[in-house]
């Protein structure tokens, strides 16, 4: 087995990470923090067998990287994750869940596997034709599968809200790859389909409201695409969005993956206080909780990423009328987690401040 | 020892759910940030003193050691399972019992952090002083079994000095305090200062009271750089001698500001000679009095003398100070610190002559030092990293932390100040201890005949 022994070595086994890793928080084995999957990769370079011992410690990282902010010794704990997840899967052992995951990925290009129609949101508005005729435009909204198959409306105001600026989409998008590439496996196929519609239509710059495919398009896709996430494309553009002030108080969840991992903080916050007050969570910025969800846990560990994100909902400050994100991963989570409808996208925020008046409800 | 049967019993005790034989968990409490390594049988998560009292009745009748486990952020293998047996990590017993600021206290459980404990009294204007560097992630548990202290213990000495009550559970399974929720007594042996510092040898600490004291109004951060270490050793016994304890008084060599920059390049540092930090830390006025007077001390030796400007650049300069020690790696990816060596201590006027040994060693071994610590208690922090994949360099490594211990013993020294003696130093002990480590080995035997408490430790 190919293992990052560099990293391995240079852990010293302190214990920094111990008081960080929001899944030790829960578990609270050894081997459920980021120094126990560290000694978990060094019994496997020393012969430890990976059963399902080892397949739990390393697949239940969120791989969310606040063990990398608060690491003396630099040590990059998710990359190292990532790598030896790779490293099983291509010799074969994997979790029954980890399977299960691409072979709906691969069967549907969706992480539910669900048959339907990725672009049923768009159709519904009765305006696909216009929009994929396959006509050259230089920016592209990824949707990602979340908002594609759960959340809509989201999407819709998304594409609402991009397209005055001349986004397109693409006409046959597929799942980014994220799961995959975050559990073990290649995403190539995947990848190739967007790469090559994307070519066709021209775009330089992919902008996307979902913080796992934005991770992924930024270290995944080919280098010279400039990949924004919709804070970013909206904080650019203030004056142009004409916002009008809403009377309410809403805190930011940081996703870690738009976040810690790409410090994009303060963009997604520019773009709130254009419409309403802000109350930061108890811990934000790079000291911000994981949702409970990335990684491949929320698929694997139901109950574990569910118990994450409580305790993160417990982060949020007294009297605000909506928890604000712009990840719908985070928004799942969190919302499933007992916050329900309190949770939203930034785009809806966005969108109810322009005057669409069934968003942030 | 038949190992179902035990299993079964520790099930009963703790459930199943807090009883693990897994390969991997077994692995990860086989060893703690030391070089020293053990394989546990059995690793169990109690909840409370009863659960324990039961473990340890069935280890004492067959024979089973029990070895308590706070964060495994130990440098000298104090909670590795040397002889196997139970690991207990109790770090899941993690409730503050009680804040009783009225009494001027608190009642804690082993595992709870350092640094949570005082996120907690904060508000309430009171602290827990001692303060070691790992205070983010160390158990409160650990602390005491090592007598753990920090930067600050200069002023206000080791975590000893605070504990008041301690509820043990003795190796028969009974469970006894040490003390009482008294600020002083003068009733019998001091058996709380015994439990205190004896490693899981003598008992298991299921809970503590702790004394807390007011938190100082303001602190100020005096940075004076030196040619060498002599120099900064004469302004160190200047700042005492005119009446000044400070609040920390912290050495810290080239080695060790060039990997202070490399963590955070914002944080101003001189670029050339030994640099001590003095905090003094009082009411606002007395503050800037006691900074200036330091720096007076300072300027006939030092070649520059700085006051920080701001609570930010304080803050910044002690949050690098803390984990310097883990960030060796920042100055050479290839190498890695080895904790080996690294907390010896001496009277403190012998600190300069120290350092300069150890800069001997170092450059005779031709093994990378890093040298840091608490010049103002004569404890001085060797941090020797190399090449992990080099035999050859680790043969050099335990030549040269061998010669550090010694070198400490011969100035009149300890050869651990406030990590703890575990199993890395315990071949010092009868060098440390002479005639007294045969107390020490009565106490033992008297406490625990069968030697089930954290066996192979101490030396004893």
């Amino acid at each position: 087995m190919n293992l990052d022994l560099e990293s391995i070595n240079r852990c010293v086994r302190c214990g920094t990470c111990r008081s960080v890793c929001p899944v030790f928080e829960e578990v609270g084995w050894e081997s459920a923090n980021t120094r126990g999957r560290i000694l978990a990769m060094k019994g496997l370079y020393d012969g430890l067998v990976a059963g399902p011992d080892v397949l739990d410690s390393l697949n239940t990282c969120t791989t969310c990287g606040i063990c990398t902010a608060s690491c003396p010794a630099g040590v990059k704990p998710p990359d190292m994750v990532e790598g030896v997840r790779r490293e099983l899967v291509s010799s074969g052992i994997m979790s029954r869940e980890q399977a299960l995951l691409k072979e709906r990925l691969f069967s549907s290009g969706n992480v539910f596997g669900d048959p339907g129609d990725r672009l049923a949101w768009l159709k519904r508005r009765g305006q696909e034709g216009d929009w994929l005729k396959g006509d050259k435009a230089k920016a592209i909204y990824f949707v990602g599968c979340l908002n594609s198959y759960r959340y809509q409306d989201t999407a819709s105001r998304t594409f609402d809200l991009l397209r005055r600026f001349g986004a397109t989409i693409l006409a046959d998008e597929q799942c980014c790859g994220s799961p995959l590439v975050r559990t073990g496996f290649d995403a190539g196929r995947l990848r190739e389909a967007n790469v090559r519609q994307i070519r066709e239509i021209g775009a330089d710059t992919i902008i996307t409201g979902c913080a796992g495919c934005y991770s992924t398009l930024k270290r995944d896709y080919p280098p010279d695409l400039r990949v924004m996430s919709v804070p970013e494309f909206l904080a650019d553009r203030l004056p142009e969005l004409d916002l009008k002030p809403l009377e309410m108080t809403v805190t930011y969840h940081d996703p870690c993956h738009l976040g810690r991992q790409s410090g994009i903080y303060d963009q997604p916050r520019r773009v709130i206080e254009s419409i309403c007050r802000l109350k930061e969570m108890r811990a934000s910025r790079e000291s911000a909780r994981c949702c409970g969800g990335g990684g491949g846990v929320r698929v694997g560990y139901r109950d574990l990423s569910l118990r994450m994100a409580k305790r993160r909902l417990a982060d949020v400050p007294e009297g605000v009328d909506f928890i604000v994100t712009s990840c719908p991963l985070c928004i799942r989570n969190l919302r499933d987690a007992g916050a329900g409808r309190k949770v939203i996208d930034i785009v809806d925020l966005v969108a109810a401040s322009i005057g669409d008046s069934a968003s942030a409800d | 020892m038949a190992m179902k049967e035990v299993l079964e019993d520790l099930r009963k005790i703790v459930g199943d759910g807090r009883v693990s034989t897994s390969m991997l968990e077994r692995y990860c409490y086989s060893q703690d940030a030391s070089c020293v390594r053990g394989m546990p049988d059995f690793v169990v998560r109690p909840e409370n003193a009863e659960q324990i009292s039961e473990i340890l009745r069935l280890c004492n009748k067959k024979g089973i050691p029990a070895t308590p486990r706070g964060a495994g952020s130990g440098l000298a293998g104090g909670a590795v399972p040397v002889k196997g047996g139970i690991v207990l990590d109790m770090s899941g017993m993690n409730h503050i019992i009680e804040i009783d600021i009225g009494n001027l206290q608190v009642i804690v459980e082993p595992g709870v952090v350092q640094e949570r404990l005082n996120q907690a009294l904060k508000p309430l204007g009171f602290f827990f002083p001692p303060d070691p560097g790992s205070s983010a992630f160390c158990t409160l548990g650990g602390m005491i079994s090592c007598n753990s202290s920090g930067m600050r213990s200069v002023k206000y000495g080791t975590t000893r000095a605070y504990v008041l009550d301690l509820e043990v559970v003795l190796a028969d399974g009974s469970v006894i305090h040490t003390g009482s929720k008294v600020l002083k007594s003068s009733a019998g042996y001091d058996i709380t200062r015994l439990f205190t510092g004896a490693e899981g040898t003598l008992g298991i600490i299921t809970a503590a009271g702790l004394k807390v004291v007011p938190l100082p109004q303001a602190r100020r951060l005096v940075a004076a750089s030196f040619e060498d270490a002599e120099a900064a050793g004469r302004a160190v016994v200047d700042v005492f001698s005119r009446g000044i304890t400070p609040s920390a008084c912290e050495i810290m060599d080239k080695t060790t500001l060039e990997v202070l920059r490399r963590c955070n390049p914002a944080v101003a540092l001189p670029e050339s000679g030994d640099l001590v930090l003095f905090e003094v830390d009082g009411t606002n006025l007395s503050v800037d009095e006691a900074a200036r007077e330091v720096g007076e001390a300072c300027a006939p030796v030092a070649s520059s003398v700085r006051i920080a400007q701001s609570q930010e650049e304080m803050d910044s300069i002690w949050a690098g100070r803390r984990l310097v020690g883990a960030a060796v790696s920042r100055l050479d990816p290839t190498k890695t610190r080895v904790y080996a060596g690294e907390d010896v201590g001496v009277p403190i006027r012998e600190i300069p002559s120290l350092i300069n040994k150890v800069q001997k060693i170092s450059e005779d071994l031709g093994i990378a030092a890093m040298k840091y610590g608490h010049i103002g208690d004569g404890n001085l922090h060797v941090a020797l990293f190399i090449d992990l994949m080099n035999r050859e360099e680790w043969e050099r490594l335990d030549l040269a932390a061998d010669r550090i211990h010694r070198a400490a013993l011969e100035l009149g020294g300890t050869v651990s100040s406030e990590h703890g003696i575990g199993l890395a130093r315990a071949g010092y002990m009868p060098a440390q201890a002479g005639a007294a480590l045969e107390v020490m080995r009565s106490i033992k035997s008297s406490l625990d005949p069968k030697g089930i408490l954290n066996p192979g430790k101490l030396g004893l």
